[in-house]
């Protein structure tokens, strides 16, 4: 149960990885908190399109918004980061993916109606 | 480098899968299989030469698509043991399209990213069923990591290293 939770959340991280917005953004913060405006600067790109990246990230955990109603900087969550970081996690999220794969791939190859023209 | 025995330098998967141990090998040595299924989530695996013997060449060609265009990678590697259908073994390291190694470094990866890796797979069959165990072997101790998505992330890896 908590292992499946656990890959859940594993996947949100890497998804949100998955995005070089979001991975300099992430970089930003590592210098430091910023509010949404001062991360939107270097990009060319609508301050809600920004908010959007910046969801993203804190829902997988990466980034956490600050209380103050109106300004509400963002910073880094170096736990969740920390968990994802190391060359082993990763490789091990790219094979558990490979192999969901190979698995469907395998039950349409087994299947009764076959799929043998796919070949 | 790399201290066998530490589960953060080495990746291993067990698995079982409701298909024939040969289907299985057929799987991973068949070029036309390996493609189908090798490539991770929005990938695809153009190119896939294997030459199964030991010390025969494999080459592998990967395919994504960034919000920046296409992205190639190229992987090469050398098997290391080859017994059908059970054991597999090969290196693989990052190259150019002519199967040079190139080092992580000098492909935009951050500082640690291994040059050479070993894959091993070891399939087992019981009744109609084939268990896989797949380990990864060959990483720098807190490498940081870097599977494509990763490559913008030599800062942010620094000051995850610094909070730890």
């Amino acid at each position: 149960m908590t292992a499946t939770l656990d890959e859940q959340a594993l996947s949100a991280t890497f998804a949100a990885l998955a995005n070089s917005t979001r991975r300099e953004i992430l970089a930003r913060l590592a210098q430091g908190s910023a509010t949404v405006n001062e991360l939107a600067e270097p990009f060319e790109m609508t301050l809600p399109a920004i908010s959007k990246h910046i969801k993203v990230l804190e829902r997988a955990g990466l980034v956490r918004r600050g209380q103050h109603a109106q300004f509400r900087p963002c910073t880094i969550e170096p736990q969740r980061l920390r968990e994802v970081s190391t060359w082993a996690e990763q490789y091990r999220f790219v094979w558990e993916s490979r192999f969901d794969q190979l698995d469907t791939y395998l039950t349409q190859l087994r299947s009764p109606r076959g799929t043998k023209g796919q070949r | 480098m790399t201290t066998k025995g530490d589960p953060r330098d080495c990746v291993m998967i067990e698995r079982n899968f409701a298909a024939p141990i040969g289907l299985l090998w057929e799987m991973w040595t068949d070029p036309e299989h390996f493609k189908a299924w090798y490539g991770p989530q929005g990938a695809s695996i153009p190119v896939a030469r294997f030459d199964l013997r030991v010390g025969g060449e494999r080459f592998v060609g990967m395919e994504m698509t960034t919000p920046n265009g296409a992205m190639r990678m190229w992987f090469t590697g050398e098997h290391v043991e080859v017994t059908e259908p059970r054991r597999l073994a090969y290196t693989e390291a990052m190259s150019d399209e002519n199967g040079n190694v190139r080092s992580g470094a000098s492909m935009g990866m951050p500082e640690g990213h291994p040059t050479n890796t070993e894959v091993r797979v070891e399939l087992d069959e019981s009744d109609g069923r084939t268990h896989m165990r797949l380990t990864h072997e060959g990483i720098p101790r807190d490498s940081p990591g870097a599977m494509g998505w990763n490559m913008a992330f030599d800062k942010l890896a620094e000051y995850v290293k610094q909070q730890s």
